[in-house]
């Protein structure tokens, strides 16, 4: 007879419907299941003790009193954390990249020492990360655009300025990698721009039909499954290095 | 405390028409709420404040959108989860979920065991929350943030998926390994378990 495993025991303790149909009667027949999942239910359990810092009385009222002046400007207020100031912050990483890729091939002595005294693994590590970063950024965009309802005219705006920003990035990238010889990749990159490219040329009024063309393409391409499976592999080989 | 959706359904429909008492309304009411959610998945109460901001501030521009087909506080967390996942990868620790391949070598729980106090199980529960944060802690976020969604939430694994923006079998593997880990934390107290 063959046990239930665990992850098939996680499915059934959260009775997620993609836990198998027999679940149920083997473990109503197996003592040793049964013993599994009932230590797996009362571990889990135990992490229902853990709860977030106890707040006071008035913090309903501190987060109003925070929130007020902002939803008078608009969206565009919020708290400290902004998206825009990282994309910002990327492009200069991006060209700091390049600027070590070039420092590799061309040992020209202006260049700081420090940039040109890196081993080619250690290049090789930067060129991975930079490269799997830009396409957490393009997935985290390309996810919003597909799936976030609220992505709607009103809103596409700030959506298509990432996109040129990205657009932009992704010529560095391409850059650093042509110098590194990694054409595959590049090639990859060629289609990412191309979205990119007429996602950040959607006109100013753009309509929900615009928006609904990209997500098709998004969809027709499995340009974001692709996007995450050179992320991914890029992680790896990171990791690696 | 009021009655919670009929109130809501209430102060919801004037929101919706711009109301912003009626806004202050849900917002003193479910701020501690979304503060918890935001907090699981960050472990950071800075963070978590500027989450519930953030997740508001979003509510309020999205109003008349909502359609009353959840809970206002349901919507809420939605918006708080996919906010407060986007905060986390815009940070540098952002892995993203784990393909199943690779899923062999996570790190193991070697700071765990001697963070963990002896297994005096007649702890109180703030204590035992004190014991269980460094085995969240070592959570990836992708991994805290999906079983944060899944155990804390009760979001099914599909909907845990979209707020991640994976698929699902990659919210699914985030899970398997988040439980896994957090079991494998609580082993050096787990014998002494009731
Ligand atoms: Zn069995």
């Amino acid at each position: 007879m063959k046990h239930l495993s665990e992850e098939e025991l996680i499915l059934v303790y959260y009775e997620e419907p993609d836990a198998p149909a027999m679940a149920q009667s083997h473990l109503s027949e197996c003592a040793e299941c049964r013993a599994a999942a009932g230590s797996l239910a009362r571990e889990l359990g135990f992490f229902d003790e853990w709860n977030a810092p106890a707040k006071g009385e008035d913090f309903g009222r501190d987060a109003w009193n925070r929130l007020a002046p902002a939803l008078d400007s608009g969206r565009e207020v919020g708290p400290g954390w902004r998206p825009v100031r990282i994309w910002a912050a990327m492009a200069g990483f991006a060209i700091l990249l390049v600027a070590v890729f070039l420092a590799g091939r061309l040992s020209r002595p202006a260049l700081p020492p420090v940039i040109a005294g890196l081993s080619d693994q250690a290049r090789e590590r930067i060129l991975a990360i930079a490269v799997a970063d830009h396409l957490d950024r393009v997935e985290t965009l390309l996810t919003e655009i597909s799936h976030d309802d609220s992505n709607a005219p009103d809103v596409f705006a700030a959506d298509r300025e990432r996109a040129e920003d990205l657009a932009q990035e992704g010529q560095l990238m391409k850059q650093s990698l042509a110098l590194h010889g990694e054409t595959a990749t590049t090639g990859f990159l060629d289609d990412v721009d191309r979205f990119l490219i007429e996602a950040a040329h959607t006109p100013d009024r753009v309509g929900e039909k615009e928006i609904a063309e990209l997500r098709q393409r998004i969809d027709s391409g499995s340009l974001l499954f692709k996007v995450r499976i050179v992320e991914s592999n890029l992680r790896n080989e990171e990791r690696k290095l | 405390m009021n009655d919670g959706n009929y109130g809501d359904a209430a102060a919801v429909e004037r929101a919706r028409n711009g109301d912003r008492d009626a806004f202050r309304v849900l917002v003193e009411r479910h701020a501690s709420a979304v503060f918890r959610l935001a907090y699981r998945m960050t472990l950071n109460e800075t963070d978590a404040e500027d989450m519930v901001q953030e997740t508001f501030l979003r509510a309020w521009s999205e109003m008349r959108r909502f359609d009353g087909r959840a809970s206002f506080g349901t919507w809420l967390h939605r918006i708080c989860a996919n906010r407060t996942v986007d905060f986390l990868r815009s940070r540098k620790r952002w892995q993203g979920p784990a393909m199943p391949d690779t899923d062999r070598e996570y790190d193991p729980f070697r700071n765990l065991a001697s963070a963990a106090p002896s297994p005096e199980r007649e702890a109180q529960s703030a204590q035992t929350g004190a014991m269980l944060e460094p085995a969240l802690a070592a959570l990836s976020e992708v991994e805290r943030a999906a079983f944060t969604m899944r155990h804390y939430e009760g979001l099914a694994i599909d909907d845990v998926a979209a707020a991640l923006g994976v698929q699902p079998g990659a919210a699914r593997h985030s899970i398997f390994r988040a439980v896994r880990k957090l079991r494998r934390a609580l082993e050096p107290v787990g014998s002494g378990l009731p």
